[in-house]
């Protein structure tokens, strides 16, 4: 691994990913203009019945993903200088807080579904798609982890070491999305 | 580089590459089959497939419209096969052509490639391609086809409106699609950034290749607009949600908006293409590089750009503000800009070239003349007064035929012959070609041009009859003369393309002269396109003789050969240096495997039986598994 010298380019795999997120991003883009959309031609937002979302819990819990984004970008350091250094340790921690993370947010969902329907208004819909679309992708995220740390526990290829920076730059992104969702949806509660 | 006259050191090398690509023979090699050229040759003759099925259902519309108060379909029947035209024509036919066929088989050859970046994702996503072609086409042999027209609005694709399953294959069958169609933008996009031969930096990039860069750009970013619009139609429809509810808080102006967020950068994904056809047939017929390079490449670009701001141009009578309709029309005409400096790039090379009118480049001419046409009608509708007299008129229906089948289509017509010797080897028959292009040219007109005329006296579309008496009897029938001599025309066109492929003259090489390095390998190419991976120092890289000549004698030094392994060389995304040699994914039987089960679990979302889709789900989940169970051997 470490006897060639490093490509001035990136991986394929990790392009891939790029636009891979590019097209994603497209798709929380037109999820939250949506959201606007909707909100600026109802003059009662959230609807009569429905109380404004909580704002704490939250918003700590979008700062979780972030956090957890910073030993994922110590793995891909690692592997994209093909360096000795901390790999699968920084992404086990990772995966955990992701699952942690998650666990608690399908809690908080389940919640909100309790107290009031997607089928009861427009509100609800969008509410509810926003917020498991992204939880589908940390769920989605949470799987490739385990493929990852499956993989890398033994030893980096050249396979692995795309893996690796794809996977963290997915997670940079889902990240970003969900501090924006979150902004989003606790905006009637400003 | 002629394999006949190889030396013995270049001969040994060939025939090491010759093994080391060779894919399985037989039905499980197309199966299993990584290579861009078989993949596109396999997404050619499925569009065709579906173009003869769009040409079918055209032809029943238009013998139904031949006279007043005809019965030859009923209502229901005549909105479903109009709906699966639009569907079929512009989802399964011209992307899938253009995009699929012309951009598989010839960006790898342009760019000096042996494949592209990701060629299992390819096969996938000509899997995901076919598998929803037929899952929508099985909604028409059921009877059961969508019939909200091909834009679907709501409230009439509402379940209430639409109980039926028609508009749930319409939009499960184009999410698939989509799906397949982001796979191949990000394919092409990292192909072009990454796979072109060393010293091809972004200035001596094809035309063709830009055009694909602008269309893939497009894809990725107007697609999630409606990926996510037809989920909320199905959430909608499905599970009872409120997007577009207006008692609930919901506005069906929702759909609008976001289908044509998609839908006007789609025109342009359609029709962009197309321009790079024409700025790889125009060189070569009048024996000169294109005018304009630099601009007209910014300017696919721009078009690309700009088409993602226009779209409620398509919505001006539906009661929006006034300064925001102002505002989309001015940003419609803006779009004159980049698409004039193209057309008088085209116009200025052949004016100072020596043009030489074969079949090609007489589609090409062709193409032109109706993208002026349709363009200018284009204009006239993006005057919003003008707009709301004859939205939902014949006037608009002949103003995207102009559009798409003129400009758009034509060129991939031109197309066919200009690389149809590269493909098979062959010559078509030049005379009975150019005799093809005016019955399809005449055709054309025939068929659209009193679309304009009924439009404006008044015929609304998507009308399965209409009375006498209202003086649209003469437009419709010479209209639907007009279709059937259209389709002579292209009846004769691949009668001819066919009987070549069997009966041509050889073809050799280069029989054009082309500029672009696929001319410079056999016809039709290998397996790893080139023996030798070309050293590129300007844009028209077939044209510099001496680089050509050192590539045999590189050939006999195994310079650059790669005959140990699997592989391309990767460069810098801009300067096109040589940077790394990457050993390339070969046949998988995982890409046909995940397409099938993809196609059956999409179709299962049609149960309602929700646990079984999930079903569905998982066991695409765990195909994916599979497919990356082993791992590549490193290079």
């Amino acid at each position: 691994m470490t006897s060639t010298p490093l490509p001035r380019a990136r991986p394929n795999g990790w392009y891939g990913m790029l636009i891979l997120v590019a097209t994603e991003s497209a798709i929380f883009g037109t999820l939250l203009a949506t959201y606007a959309y909707l909100r600026f031609r109802d003059p009662s937002w959230p609807p009569p019945g429905v109380a404004p979302p909580s704002v704490t819990a939250p918003l700590v819990l979008a700062l979780v993903p972030v956090a957890a984004s910073v030993p994922m970008g110590i793995a891909s350091r690692t592997a994209r200088l093909r360096r000795a250094g901390p790999l699968v340790a920084p992404i086990v921690l990772a995966t955990l807080v992701q699952i942690a993370y998650l666990a608690f947010q399908v809690h908080l969902f389940s919640d909100d579904l309790a107290r009031f329907s997607p089928r009861d208004s427009a509100y609800g819909s969008i509410y509810f798609t926003v917020l498991a679309v992204h939880h589908a992708h940390v769920a989605a995220g949470i799987l490739l982890d385990c493929w990852l740390i499956a993989r890398v526990r033994t030893g980096l290829t050249e396979y692995r070491r795309t893996a690796v920076m794809a996977i963290a730059l997915y997670w940079y992104f889902v990240s970003l999305a969900g501090l924006a969702v979150t902004a989003t949806i606790l905006s009637p509660a400003w | 580089m002629a394999v006949e006259s190889a030396a013995p050191a270049a001969a040994q090398r060939i025939d090491r590459l010759d093994r080391i690509w060779a894919g399985r023979p037989g039905l499980t090699g197309w199966l299993t089959t990584t290579d861009h050229k078989r993949i596109g040759l396999l997404y050619l003759w499925t569009s065709l497939a579906f173009f003869a099925a769009g040409g079918a259902e055209a032809l029943v519309m238009r013998t139904q419209l031949a006279e007043p108060r005809q019965h030859v379909v009923g209502p229901a029947t005549y909105d479903q096969i109009m709906t699966m035209h639009g569907v079929t024509m512009i989802f399964l036919f011209v992307i899938p052509l253009s995009i699929g066929a012309f951009g598989n088989y010839l960006v790898p050859l342009m760019i000096g490639a042996r494949d592209m970046a990701f060629p299992r994702m390819n096969a996938l996503s000509y899997w995901l391609f076919l598998g929803s072609g037929l899952l929508m086409y099985t909604s028409l042999l059921l009877g059961m086809a969508p019939d909200a027209g091909w834009f679907d609005y709501v409230p009439l694709a509402s379940r209430r409106f639409s109980p039926g399953l028609g508009i749930d294959f319409y939009a499960l069958g184009l999410i698939l699609n989509g799906i397949s169609s982001t796979a191949a933008a990000a394919n092409f996009l990292v192909t072009i950034a990454k796979l072109r031969a060393p010293g091809m930096s972004l200035n001596r990039m094809p035309l063709f290749c830009f055009a694909i860069l602008a269309t893939s750009f497009s894809l990725v970013f107007a697609l999630p607009a409606l990926t996510t619009d037809l989920v909320f139609l199905e959430l909608d429809r499905k599970l009872g949600f409120r997007f577009f509810d207006v008692a609930h808080g919901g506005d069906p102006l929702l759909w609008q908006h976001l289908f044509w967020i998609f839908g006007h950068p789609e025109v342009y994904i359609i029709v962009l293409p197309a321009f790079g056809i024409a700025t790889s047939i125009i060189p070569t017929f009048t024996r000169r590089t294109m005018t304009a390079f630099p601009l007209v490449a910014v300017a696919e670009l721009l078009v690309a750009f700009i088409g993602f701001g226009v779209w409620v141009h398509h919505m001006f009578a539906t009661g929006l503000p006034a300064v925001t309709m102002v505002f989309f029309a001015a940003a419609s005409l803006i779009i004159v800009i980049p698409s004039g400096i193209q057309i008088f790039a085209w116009c200025m090379t052949m004016v100072t070239g020596r043009p030489e009118y074969k079949t090609p480049l007489l589609f090409i001419v062709g193409f032109i003349v109706f993208f002026v046409f349709g363009g200018l009608s284009g204009i006239t509708l993006a005057a919003v007064p003008f707009d709301q007299q004859v939205t939902d008129t014949y006037y608009v229906v002949a103003h995207f035929h102009y559009v798409i089948w003129g400009a758009a289509v034509f060129p991939l017509l031109g197309g066919l012959y200009y690389w149809f010797p590269k493909v098979t080897g062959r010559m078509y028959h030049e005379r009975i070609g150019q005799t093809t292009f005016w019955l399809v040219f005449a055709g054309t007109n025939l068929t659209f041009f009193p679309m304009h005329i009924s439009g404006l006296l008044g015929m609304p579309r998507r009308v399965w009859t209409y009375p006498g008496g209202l003086g649209w009897n003469v437009e419709n029938l010479v209209s639907t003369i007009g279709a059937f001599l259209l389709t002579a025309g292209l009846v004769a066109l691949f009668a001819n393309l066919i009987v070549s492929a069997y009966r041509g003259a050889p073809a050799g090489a280069d029989p054009f002269r082309g500029g672009t390095l696929e001319w410079a390998t056999t016809s039709p190419p290998p397996r790893y396109n080139f023996a030798v991976i070309p050293y590129v120092t300007s844009a028209y890289p077939c044209w510099d003789v001496d680089d050509r000549a050192d590539d045999r004698r590189r050939l006999e030094a195994g310079e650059l050969v790669l005959e140990e392994n699997h592989e391309t060389p990767a460069t810098t995304p801009v300067d096109g240096r040589l940077d790394e040699i990457l050993h390339m994914p070969s046949e998988s039987p995982w890409p046909f495997a995940l397409g099938v089960v993809a196609t059956l679990g999409t179709a299962l979302v049609l149960s309602d039986h929700f646990l079984i889709a999930a079903a569905g789900v998982a066991l695409a989940a765990a195909v994916l598994t599979l497919w990356h169970a082993k791992e590549p051997a490193p290079a």
